[in-house]
């Protein structure tokens, strides 16, 4: 039976030419982008101004090579409204036991780096006697790595890589959830309200339908964050955030089992977004029934500091089998490395279980209330029909 | 020979409610058959479960000799009463795609019945953009592009103008000429009375009347008078019962009555210009049926 396949491919093609989805697919990132792009944009256009900076040394034993030495405060002040340094600061005679510093400037808020500058100057001066290895650790003196030992007292290098990808893949897998259960409940519901349904069913199966719909809808959501991750990447990595993506390794075994959870779990949100379809009478009333089952979906992230920091407690272990929480949660728990395979595996099969079952359910659903037209079931008519 | 629609026994209620009640009809191949009854009688849900869409209580539904709708939807075509295709999608889309959901996709047959139903210079159209009766006639074709066996109609004739109304009822002559299998439910009788050879009337659920025009129409015998007259008819002895209609009337004489009387009453209140001793239309025997 290739007729779902057929169905899916329509969807697909039919949606993603839709204006809705072009509008939202490449208009948010550009919205995003003006929101946050162009205020940094404007503020680092200033940023560009260079410094000169000049000194009035009091203890008379500080010098620079980058910096202007006055002898004067006042030879100072001339030369900084007179716009040739933009900034100036003093070294009072008692520097050496109280650290103050004064620094002068024409703008009422002075940069950080300013200060830093200033401070490099200062540690060059007071090591003055220490060899240059020395003066480079007091600069920067510390570069950390944290190991963790396990039970067995194997040591693994700790590194924030694990922690990164599980909040990602949260933050990836919810943003497809949330996208492609849009796209599902519309399709359903707008199939209904155009009537097309009947005809449909005349000629394919609930299942058929039900299946193609997801794969086909399910896909246009992916596709839409697909395209909002590259230009996401794209972004972040002309930017100062690159230097953090490098640091990240993935691990291959990680990697494996995130796509497992990642297609599985979307499978499972996808087929209960289509059995919501099927029961609600407008788009809207899908989305509020809709809205419990992502609410679950996004419990783990709400509690992730739990799981991360106790990934053994009976929460912890209750939402790594739950279909619906066990996706972001088991990807945290292995990224924490305290997960035992034979866990993995469990969950996998019951996630992978439990979409057989939300398929069935939701075709059983469908069946029996695609054609009651402007009457919502009750819960225990949905009952029935499960049965 | 095998029966191209077996329906035995067959209830299904919603809610507590019996929508039909221990139906049982069969159609052969390559006759026009008649569903009729009012609206509400149970013809829709009946054709819902010929096709899978809802599922029987209890009964038995054969279509094409199998009882397993997954062999049989591709050879149905399917005309739904609540009529809706894709609005955004184009006349020549949409029939496609309806046709490969039939494992039968035949750009020639669309594009040689768009021609049949005068359509093809909408081919490329929006059906938004459609007519409702261009809309109707898209639905049609939607129905038998994938040439099936068997054509399900449901009410074929509703919105439709004159002329629309006729090259529907022509093609469906036609279809049946070619040997097609057609069921069509309407509650329009007297649209039927002449295409259907047999016929299955429902009235709430339960079936009323079941067998050929003919056989069914000499069961109630000739005692229908349609008239044509200019005047006010007044006395007329042997009329049990008249559907007056303008210049127009049905007449339902007694059972002793004699036509020539009856002729010879009216002629001396009024000018008759037609007089056509007939059986009762489908719209009077079901009156009389659901009477009993």
């Amino acid at each position: 039976m290739t007729k779902w396949i057929t169905i899916a491919k329509h969807e697909f093609a039919y949606n993603v030419r839709r204006k809705e989805f072009l509008i939202m697919t490449f208009g948010l990132p550009l919205f995003m982008f003006a929101l946050i792009g162009f205020p940094v944009l404007l503020a680092g256009g200033g940023g560009t101004d260079k410094f000169t900076i000049g000194y009035v040394d009091n203890t008379g034993s500080f010098n620079s090579t980058n910096f202007t030495r006055y002898s004067t405060e006042e030879l100072a002040k001339t030369d900084l409204l007179g716009g040739k340094i933009t900034h100036f600061f003093i070294i009072p005679a008692d520097y050496i036991s109280t650290g103050k510093i004064e620094i002068f400037s024409k703008r009422s808020r002075t940069q950080g780096t300013i200060e830093s500058e200033i401070k490099g100057f200062l540690l060059d001066n007071l090591l003055k006697g220490d060899n240059k290895d020395i003066m480079a650790r007091v600069k920067n003196p510390i570069s950390s790595e944290y190991f963790t030992l396990n039970d067995k007292g194997e040591s693994g290098k700790d590194d924030l890589s694990g922690l990164l990808i599980s909040l990602a893949f949260a933050f990836f897998f919810m943003l497809s959830i949330f996208t492609s259960s849009n796209f599902l409940l519309q399709g359903v519901v707008e199939e209904k309200e155009n009537r097309v349904i009947e005809m449909l069913l005349s000629s394919v199966s609930h299942r058929e339908l039900l299946t193609g719909k997801v794969f086909g809808l399910g896909a246009v959501g992916l596709t839409q964050v697909l395209i909002w991750q590259v230009i996401g990447i794209a972004i972040l990595s002309s930017g100062p955030v690159a230097s953090l993506l490098k640091g990240i390794n993935i691990s291959i075994p990680l990697l494996v089992f995130a796509s497992g959870y990642f297609i599985l779990g979307f499978l499972v949100f996808a087929c209960i977004m289509a059995g919501v379809g099927a029961v609600a009478t407008t788009s809207r009333e899908g989305q509020q029934i809709a809205g419990i089952f992502t609410v679950i979906g996004a419990m783990p992230l709400m509690i992730s500091q739990l799981i991360i920091s106790k990934p053994d407690s009976i929460i912890s272990i209750i939402f790594s089998y739950f279909p619906l929480t066990s996706p972001i949660t088991m990807i945290m728990r292995i990224s924490t490395g305290t997960v035992q395979y034979y866990e993995v595996v469990l969950s996998l099969l019951i996630l992978a279980f439990s979409v057989i079952v939300i398929i069935e359910m939701s075709v059983k659903i469908f069946r029996a209330s695609l054609l009651m037209y402007g009457k919502k079931p009750t819960i225990p008519e949905l009952i029935k029909y499960v049965r | 020979m095998e029966k191209t629609v077996e329906v035995s026994n067959v209830i299904k209620s919603f809610n507590g409610q019996t929508v039909v009640n221990d139906i049982s009809f069969d159609v052969a191949p390559g006759e026009i058959f008649g569903l009729i009854g009012p609206n509400g009688a149970g013809k829709t849900t009946i054709i819902r479960m010929l096709l899978d869409i809802i599922r029987p209580d209890s009964g038995e539904i054969k279509i094409l000799g199998s009882g397993r709708p997954e062999e049989t939807k591709d050879m149905i075509g399917y005309l739904p009463e609540e009529r809706g295709l894709y609005r955004r999608l184009t006349v020549m889309d949409s029939l496609l795609y309806l046709g490969a959901l039939k494992n039968h996709q035949s750009r020639e047959r669309v594009l040689e019945l768009l021609e049949r139903m005068e359509m093809q210079q909408h081919k490329d159209k929006k059906l938004s953009e459609l007519s409702k009766g261009m809309q109707q006639k898209i639905q049609l074709i939607a129905a038998i592009c994938h040439d099936p066996h068997l054509i399900i109609l449901d009410e074929p004739f509703s919105g439709l103008d004159p002329v629309n109304m006729k090259l529907v009822k022509e093609i469906i002559l036609e279809l049946g000429k070619e040997g097609k299998t057609i069921l069509i439910s309407t509650h329009m009788m007297d649209q039927v009375e002449r295409m259907c050879s047999r016929i299955f009337m429902m009235h709430r659920g339960k079936g009323v009347l079941y067998g050929s025009m003919s056989e069914i129409k000499s069961r109630f015998g000739k005692n229908t008078v349609f008239l044509e007259f200019e005047g006010e008819l007044k006395n007329m002895p042997g009329v049990k019962k008249s559907n007056l209609s303008g210049n127009y009337a049905e007449l339902i004489l007694e059972d002793r009555a004699d036509t020539q009387d009856v002729l010879k009453a009216i002629a001396r209140d009024v000018r008759v210009s037609r007089f056509e001793v007939s059986s009762p239309s489908l719209n009077e025997i079901f009156i009389k049926v659901v009477e009993e």
